[in-house]
């Protein structure tokens, strides 16, 4: 049986500015601080996927909620994916049937 | 909408309050109705009323044209009296039906106050709102819970929730063979998106309810089976309800309690691979008061029985 090759689907720095409103700069921070992840192309370019557009969407009205900086975006987004674990984990605990 | 509410009233701050009372009663709300912070779609329109109302109490100019002229102080022109405003207002009292011009102040109709302040993340809630452009709205979570009928045979589900623009209705579909936890996505039925930006899901997480026979686990479900003791020793058939109808199940000679007895794949139905299986676990019941010739039964059982259910194997 043969399988074609899938090529996962991913956004350069430019498409992904694009479909965000953000500035390139801003995103290639938010990479470096590690808010967003993101892979190299082979030739270094950043290349990131469509989900990340999801991340920055919650970057941007943690930012307009709160008025904070990216260091502390960066520290609320990872409590808040802990709390979502340990929400999920309490949930299943209370109906043993997760 | 939001604005309906008295702006202090949402903060939950007197009249009276300073601006360091204003921004701390609403740091306060934002951190706890925030959509990122709340999932519940509650929230969102809760979030909304909050910064609607700092947004007018933390630029004291706002306030001050607020607290003289009301909720409808955007439509009141700059250079107006606040006294000559309260006399029109309350010369115009009588005047029912006269739609939106009082006092010879001409209103616009129904301005909406999404507009004026720019969505729900384009206030200055923060002091970070201005610039970012439209920003895609949240995702949020609700609970559905489903018995464990409709877990398996699935089926249609009108839901209410709270949102801006007051309660709305959403039908779903409930695929056989939910499980807990399993979350259930609604496409752009989440918080809205500020600016026309696109708004986010629903995901509704199920939770099967407590049933008074079955217990859920996974796809697998546990339901008790009584015995006698002479159906238990001597192996019996039968027949048990299961959410997909009767089923018989073999009971083998010599079953004591706690023991599993399992119908393959009469459990909740999986939409790929295969479904759950349902156990009967046996469980000997004894008569509570047992009659004379049902007492002798047992007396003369015990006598010649060297069982001993004590006894390490």
């Amino acid at each position: 049986m043969t399988y074609a090759l899938v090529r996962p689907a991913r956004l350069d720095l430019d498409a992904f500015a694009r479909a965000t409103g953000c500035h390139p700069e801003l995103i290639c921070r938010l990479v470096t601080l590690g808010i967003l992840d993101a892979e190299h192309s082979p030739s270094g370019a950043l290349l990131l996927a469509p989900a990340q557009i999801r991340a920055m969407a919650r970057v941007q009205r943690l930012r307009a909620g709160f008025g904070l900086n990216y260091s502390a975006v960066g520290l609320v987004t990872d409590l808040l994916d802990r709390i979502a674990v340990l929400e999920r984990e309490l949930r299943r605990t209370r109906h043993p049937g997760g | 909408m939001a604005g309906d509410r008295d702006f202090y009233q949402v903060l939950g701050v007197p009249r009276t309050a300073s601006q360091e009372e204003i921004q701390r009663a609403y740091r306060k709300l934002a951190r706890a109705y925030h959509p990122d912070v709340n999932s519940d779609p509650a929230a969102e329109e809760r979030f909304k009323q909050v910064s609607e109302a700092y947004d007018v109490l933390s630029d004291p100019q706002a306030r001050r044209r607020y607290d003289a002229f009301g909720p409808d102080f955007r439509q009141v022109p700059e250079d107006v009296d606040p006294d000559d405003w309260a006399r029109a207002r309350a010369g115009s009292a009588g005047r029912a039906g006269t739609g939106r011009t009082e006092g010879g102040f001409s209103f616009g109709s129904d301005v909406d106050l999404d507009d004026l302040l720019g969505g729900l993340f384009g206030g200055r809630a923060g002091g970070a709102g201005r610039g970012w452009g439209p920003i895609p709205g949240a995702d949020q979570e609700a609970e559905l819970e489903v018995s464990v009928e409709e877990a398996y045979r699935g089926g249609r589900r009108t839901i209410t929730l709270q949102g801006p623009g007051g309660t709305r209705t959403l039908d779903v579909t409930i695929p056989a063979g939910v499980t807990n936890g399993q979350r259930i996505r609604l496409a752009g039925q989440g918080g809205q998106g500020s600016d026309g930006a696109r708004a986010g899901d629903l995901y509704l997480v199920v939770s099967i309810a407590p049933h008074p026979r079955y217990r859920v686990q996974g796809r697998d479900l546990y339901v008790e089976l009584r015995l006698a003791p002479w159906e238990a020793a001597l192996g019996t058939s039968v027949a048990v309800d299961t959410p997909g109808g009767e089923a018989k199940v073999k009971v083998p000679a010599g079953t004591s309690s706690g023991r599993r007895l399992r119908l393959r794949g009469r459990g909740l139905p999986s939409p790929r691979g295969h479904s759950g299986d349902l156990y009967a676990e046996a469980r000997i019941m004894v008569p509570a008061r047992p009659s004379r010739a049902e007492r002798q039964a047992f007396e003369e059982l015990a006598k010649i029985s060297d069982f001993d259910p004590r006894r390490v194997p």
